[in-house]
């Protein structure tokens, strides 16, 4: 199953705290002429570089269904950053 | 039937014990049933999801975290995406890496080995502890 929400957080000490949540299938409705575009460039990168277009089509497919559950969380000093995928 | 409720029926029928005093005991041997008798083989480890990496630092110009949490099943996606790499690309790396002294000949390393080596990722858990740092890569 694809993510269906990306959710970025951004706090500093002292300052406010910024939370973004991202729903990842309107996005990419929006984006999808760009994203067309996007893999129409793959696909022609691919048949240049001899790759199997179907083969990283799947691929990529694979990846964007494995990316539920991922956590990145970074704090630095007063700086925190939140990346999380579900 | 097991031989124990066998035996407590046995001595309800022989008059030895009452109907509560059997309830009773029943009762008492339904609550020892979920613990697993000794000696008993536990069932399978549930396998893990996530790949792990936690390091916290005390730096003196503040104090630092990192927390990763990573599906293994994005590792073996990514896995497989190297499988489409083309082998003229793959000659050029192992020159590249021959040339920095890592003789390495990456058209042997085949997905599949690469799949294997995560399936083993499961009991790795690594642990460095640093003065002011300390970093732990494991699975759950």
């Amino acid at each position: 199953m694809i993510p269906s929400l990306v959710t970025v957080g951004y706090h500093r000490s002292g300052g406010r705290r910024l939370r973004l949540y991202v729903p990842v299938v309107p996005v990419l409705l929006v984006l999808s002429p760009l994203l067309l575009i996007a893999v129409l460039g793959g696909l022609v990168a691919c048949v240049i570089f001899r790759i199997s277009p179907l083969g990283a089509l799947r691929g990529a497919g694979r990846l964007l269904c494995a990316l539920p559950g991922t956590r990145f969380e970074f704090e630095e000093g007063r700086t925190a950053v939140q990346v999380s995928v579900s | 039937m097991n031989e124990q409720r066998r035996q407590i029926l046995e001595m309800l029928a022989a008059g030895k014990i009452t109907a509560e005093e059997a309830e009773r005991l029943i009762d008492a041997l339904e609550r020892q049933r979920p613990e697993s008798p000794p000696g008993a083989a536990s069932g399978p480890k549930p396998r893990p999801k996530y790949l792990r990496l936690i390091m916290n630092s005390d730096d003196p110009s503040g104090p630092s975290r990192i927390n990763i949490r990573v599906p293994l099943q994005l590792l073996r996606a990514g896995v497989r995406l190297t499988s489409l790499i083309p082998d003229q690309a793959l000659t050029k790396i192992n020159a590249e890496l021959d040339k920095s002294g890592v003789p390495i000949d990456l058209t042997q390393l085949k997905p599949h080995h690469i799949e294997d080596l995560i399936d083993q990722l499961d009991d790795v858990t690594v642990d460095l502890n640093d003065p002011g740092t300390e970093m732990k890569v494991f699975c759950e």
